[in-house]
């Protein structure tokens, strides 16, 4: 009876030294550093990252995703390092809710919108009101991703919001919009130029003039609960001439930030 | 006077049903009588312990199982009694020295008496669904044995065993109770396994107790248990005379002289004791003076009435059989009364069919 | 199969027996509970320890994040003792153990209410405490419905999606399991990697699947037997 009992706890022990105490000797390390990043930098951050792990002795983890996703997810306690987002209301419900220090913000980036279409589509938009002969319309989600809030609001402006709302398609993010084209599922999506450039198998129709959308800023920033030494490092490198050639290479323009 | 063997005084709530039992029981076999539904196996689980609600005291020789008043309930592993259940209930994942072996307390000394007595060392190496159902009870009390229990407790052990097998595991019963003194409560719907096994009864109904007493007194009297009558008024001590296989017969001899022809007990050994049952119904009367030619019955005797009485719708007539040879009871119907003319002191013939006595 | 692709199948398996071994004393303990008691309250736990099967996922993981979050009291007691969960391997982990448990209770339960009742009132009658009676007979006699059960659990949450979504983020090395990378992929037009990854995933769930049918087989002819 008495062996039963230790059987019991022994299994016990087994299981919750399973669970817990093994799988924590893969916790993060301290020179693993995570960035969540808007999917629009997803290229240019993943070869500046490969060259600061070549010169710092740190590895760099990317979460890539919708900037309104992210900052929720970090808002809810996701333990990221650096925070860069394609506008600034994300960032300032950051820094609203105490997870961002004014003094470590940076303004980074500005970008431009660009309606694409297949690379092997007859559909020819060359002024917005053509986007009417478009069946689909992908954009990031416009209630909540930047770049359809952007694309929205660019709409808006423009009197086509009304009519072309029932036939947007709202992805997770911009890059799932460039996805949605490039499978066929959209005739048309509103990305940023810099996505379009990324993919052979879409087709730029026109750019959309700076003048007429809102500010496009990426601000960037370390989160005040980040531990570690390298996330300072990191942001001043973005902001290196290395890391904006980079950046303009690929179709961003970079800003004068700090 | 030694001290009660076992103190009950329990009772039981549970939705739809109330048991509650005082009484107290003596050292060796008690049997437990009485229709379905009134109590017998609730009572039983009750005092191993396996039964939720139950209140009031149990008393097992020196230690108390329970007691509600000081706040005493002992868990169904501290209370040591042994439960033999009506299907054995032998674990199927151990084979039969597993499950004789099973009891914390089992120490080597006890299991091997406990195999000993029960005889089922050729059968220790057995898997339980390898066994017929006599030795399935053989083995589930050497399982409760080798606890060392301070009580035994039966539920039927013999109910799912056939007629004939129920024989052979009757002396093993017995060997138990000669052999390990304790205290053993037996449900039983058996006649005669009560009476062959049993020194004290108890007759519970409607979860309660309906009587309690010495086996042959209780089963003289017609004790008009709920629906069921568990009335045998002819109760007969005898031994083996001879065997007659193909005559199919059995002679017996009761201690007062009476020659008795039954069906065939071959397995029964000449000399043993035997006791007989015969209800009163069972007990033909024939009026006519001269000697009844030519029926089946094998038992047939001259006997003078010396009780006549009315019993609710029936009458019971009550016929000595001569000087020291005992008497029998018959039960027959007003209008036979009337049609034979029986009065007290009428000399009639008491006929039983070998088939009426039940042995125990 | 690239190095990356690898990684996140060990993950996902490594996720998924990692959220196995965290239900399976409990999963078990609850079978045994609802396979035996009959009192008040059963009904209520039961549906309660059930809702996961039926809840849609996202729901299941949008209340873990409601409970977890750091913006909530109990995910920010635990941050302020250094204690992360939310979008960390820990939270794949949960979230597949939640939506798994009530395969694992349910199946268990099953193979306890297949033991006779009695057997384990017949074990305390002869000196064995709750546990003792526990191990050394109901769960001897149920373990293969346990591991079919074991079994079912770890293949659901190989394939978690909705919860793990909400409640560990998809974040690449850190909490990408086959699912979400599937997702992902599909999503940014990968597909050529997705067809791949969910090839494995199918592969993976075919076996785990398989298990169970041999296992649930091989009750039978046991259960036969007696």
């Amino acid at each position: 009876m008495r062996c039963a009992r230790l059987a019991a706890a022994l299994l016990l022990a087994v299981v919750a030294v399973t669970a817990t105490s093994v799988r924590s000797a893969a916790d993060p390390p301290p020179r693993e550093l995570l960035v969540f990043a808007a999917a629009s930098l997803t290229d240019a951050l993943v070869e500046i990252g490969a060259a600061f792990e070549g010169r710092e002795d740190v590895r760099v983890l990317f979460s890539f995703g919708g900037s309104n996703a992210l900052a929720r997810q970090v808002l809810a306690g996701a333990p990221a390092d650096l925070f860069v987002s394609a506008n600034l209301d994300r960032m300032d419900e950051l820094e609203r809710a105490g997870l961002v220090r004014p003094e470590d913000r940076v303004e980074l980036l500005s970008n431009r919108l660009a309606v694409v279409v297949s690379a092997r589509s007859t559909l020819s938009v060359s002024s917005p009101v053509d986007l009417e002969r478009a069946r689909r319309l992908a954009l990031g989600d416009p209630e909540a991703v930047p770049a359809g809030i952007y694309a929205r609001r660019w709409l808006e402006a423009r009197g086509l919001w009304a009519g072309l709302r029932e036939r947007v398609i709202p992805t997770l993010d911009v890059r799932a919009a460039l996805g949605a084209v490039e499978s066929g599922s959209a005739d048309a999506a509103i990305v940023y130029r810099t996505d379009a450039a990324l993919s052979g198998r879409v087709r730029v129709e026109f750019e959309i003039p700076p003048e007429q959308t809102p500010g496009i800023v990426y601000p960037a920033s370390v989160l005040a609960s980040s531990t570690s030494v390298h996330a300072r490092l990191f942001l001043i490198y973005l902001q290196s001439r290395e890391a904006h050639a980079v950046f303009t290479r690929l179709g961003f323009e970079p800003l004068e930030g700090s | 006077m030694t001290a009660p063997a076992v103190e009950i005084d329990l009772t039981l709530s549970a939705p739809g049903f109330v048991l509650r039992v005082a009484t107290r029981i003596p050292n060796g076999v008690t049997a437990v009588m009485g229709p379905s539904g009134a109590g017998k196996t609730s009572l039983l689980e009750a005092m191993a312990g396996l039964r939720r609600g139950v209140r009031g005291r149990l008393v097992l020789g020196s230690q108390v199982a329970l007691d509600s008043a000081r706040g005493i309930n002992l868990a169904p592993e501290r209370r040591r009694v042994g439960y033999v259940p009506q299907d054995a209930g032998l674990f199927p994942h151990l084979s039969v020295l597993g499950n004789v072996r099973f009891g914390a307390r089992a120490d080597a000394a006890a299991v091997d008496a406990a195999i000993d007595t029960l005889e089922i060392r050729p059968l220790l190496a057995r898997s339980t669904l390898a066994l017929s159902g006599g030795e399935r009870q053989r083995v589930a009390l050497a399982r409760a044995l080798a606890t060392q229990p301070r009580l035994l407790l039966l539920d039927e052990p013999m109910a799912a065993l056939d007629p004939g097998l129920r024989d052979r595991v009757l002396p093993w019963l017995l060997r138990v109770r000669d052999e390990w003194a304790l205290p053993c409560l037996y449900v039983t719907h058996n006649v005669g396994e009560a009476l062959a096994v049993a020194s004290h009864m108890v007759v519970l109904d409607n979860g309660g107790l309906e009587a309690e007493g010495d086996p042959r007194s209780l089963l003289s009297a017609p004790v008009v248990v709920g629906e069921a009558q568990a009335g045998i008024e002819n109760i007969l001590s005898a031994r083996i005379v001879a065997h007659d296989a193909t005559g199919g017969t059995t002679r017996v001899r009761t201690d007062a002289g009476l020659d008795v022809s039954v069906t065939l007990a071959a397995d029964r050994p000449v000399g043993a004791p035997v006791t007989l049952a015969v209800r009163a119904e069972d007990v033909l009367v024939c009026g006519a003076p001269a000697f009844p030619e030519g029926i089946s019955a094998r038992n047939v005797y001259p006997s003078s009435i010396v009780m006549l009485e009315r019993t609710g719708p029936d009458v019971t007539l009550r016929g000595s059989l001569g000087e020291d040879r005992g008497e029998l009871l018959a039960r027959v119907t007003p209008a036979a009364v009337t049609a034979l003319s029986l009065a007290v002191g009428k000399t009639v013939w008491l006929a039983i069919k070998s088939h009426s006595i039940r042995l125990g | 199969m690239g190095l990356e692709e690898i990684r996140i199948v060990a993950f996902t398996v490594e996720m998924a027996l990692l959220a196995t071994a965290l239900v399976l004393v409990p999963g078990v303990a609850a079978a045994f509970f609802l396979a035996r008691y009959r009192g008040p309250g059963k009904g209520a736990l039961d549906t309660v320890l059930s809702l996961p099967l039926v809840l849609p996922p996202t729901v299941v993981g949008f209340l873990l994040l409601e409970l977890l979050g750091r913006n909530r009291p109990l995910g920010a007691w635990l941050a302020q003792h250094g204690i992360e969960i939310v979008f960390t391997w820990k939270a794949v982990v949960l979230a597949t153990a939640v939506m798994s448990f009530p395969l694992l209770v349910r199946s268990a339960r099953t193979a306890f209410e297949e033991v006779d009742p009695r057997l384990v009132g017949l074990a305390r009658t002869l000196g064995a405490g709750p546990f003792a009676a526990f191990f050394r007979v109901a769960l001897p006699l149920a373990w293969r419905g346990v591991l079919a059960g074991a079994v079912l659990a770890f293949s659901r949450a190989l394939g978690e999606f909705g919860a793990t979504i909400m409640i560990a983020g998809n974040i690449p090395g850190r909490t990408q399991t086959l699912a979400l990378a599937i997702f992902h992929d599909v999503q940014v037009g990968r597909d050529d990697r997705a067809v791949g990854l969910a090839a494995v995933t199918v592969g993976l769930a075919f076996a785990a699947l398989w298990t169970t049918e041999w296992i649930a087989v091989r009750r039978r002819l046991r259960r036969d037997e007696t």
